[in-house]
């Protein structure tokens, strides 16, 4: 299960780092930023949900109700701001394949069960907070133009670097 | 003669206050209002040494939710949004740690002095 965590998640960077000859994250504006961070948000919204709806550990529920409760305030400000900036968020290569890959880890979690379906959870939330993070910290922020768009993202930093820590906890649970 | 002193001034300042069952030797004489702010998930300060009878408001300056509960689950400030407060009067069972409920790794302590 590790080993094929670690490749999920290798394999999740592989996929972004791949494509950065013709699509270079590092290239997005920030209204394509925008877009991303509402995608990836929504991601661990669904992801959230089937371990509401699959899962029977208290734990997993706590943190499940956590990622939806703080995802969903983040988007809202991430909306208030972009209507203040009477601005759209665009769609672009990186949301598409975030998306994919998403599809694709749904399908895979939907056919588990018990503690198997736990350990896969905590596990992909681990990698992918840490995953998101990593493009937030030293890709985007470092970016972005608009300042008001820029603070936003590092709060939302903070946010995920939290949990992250709190995905840490929960792998350790779990195992 | 001390005692007696201290016990004038607790009845005169805090004449709302029940004296019943209050152990005069922890009572403080002048009620006083401290403020943990919640910032970036941290409790700030994360440990705080009160009086009985003080306030203790904490103020969320996040933009997620977050709580401050007690560990062994006697008192909760219960979900502040971004932005909300929540006063609480200490009592007796308040020392001790307290953490939030979403973000288990947020831990401050309150100490009874
Ligand atoms: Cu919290």
């Amino acid at each position: 299960m590790k080993i094929k965590t670690t490749l999920l998640a290798a394999g999740f960077i592989a996929s972004m780092v791949g494509v950065a000859h013709a699509n270079d994250p590092a290239k997005l504006n920030d209204l394509e930023i925008a877009h991303v961070a509402y995608i990836a948000d929504n991601i661990d919204i669904r992801y959230a949900h089937l371990a509401l709806a699959i899962s029977s550990n208290p734990a997993i529920h706590d943190f499940a109700k956590t990622m939806i409760r703080d995802h969903t305030a983040v988007n809202e400000q991430a909306l208030a701001l972009l209507a203040k900036l009477d601005a759209q968020p665009q769609d672009n290569f990186l949301s598409q394949s975030l998306q994919e890959n998403a599809e694709k880890l749904i399908t895979e979690m939907s056919a588990l069960r018990g503690a198997a379906f736990d350990k896969f959870y905590a596990e992909n939330e681990l990698a992918y907070h840490k995953a998101v993070n990593d493009l937030v910290g030293n890709t985007f922020i470092p970016n972005i133009e608009n300042a008001e768009v820029k603070s936003l993202f590092e709060a939302g930093l903070e946010i995920f670097q939290a949990h992250e820590h709190h995905a840490e906890m929960m792998v350790g649970e779990v195992n | 003669m001390q005692k007696i002193n201290r016990r004038n001034l607790l009845i005169s300042s805090v004449a709302a206050y029940t004296v019943t069952g209050l152990n005069l030797a922890q009572a403080h004489t002048t009620p006083a209002e401290y403020t943990i702010n919640i910032r970036k998930f941290k409790f700030e300060p994360d440990h705080i040494d009160v009086h009985i009878g003080d306030t203790i408001t904490w103020v969320n300056q996040d933009l997620v939710a977050h709580t401050a509960t007690a560990e062994a689950g006697d008192w909760d400030t219960e979900m502040l949004e971004k932005s909300q407060s929540k006063s609480l009067q200490v009592t007796k069972g308040m020392t001790g740690e307290y953490f939030c409920v979403f973000h288990p790794h947020m831990k401050g302590t309150i100490n009874i002095k």
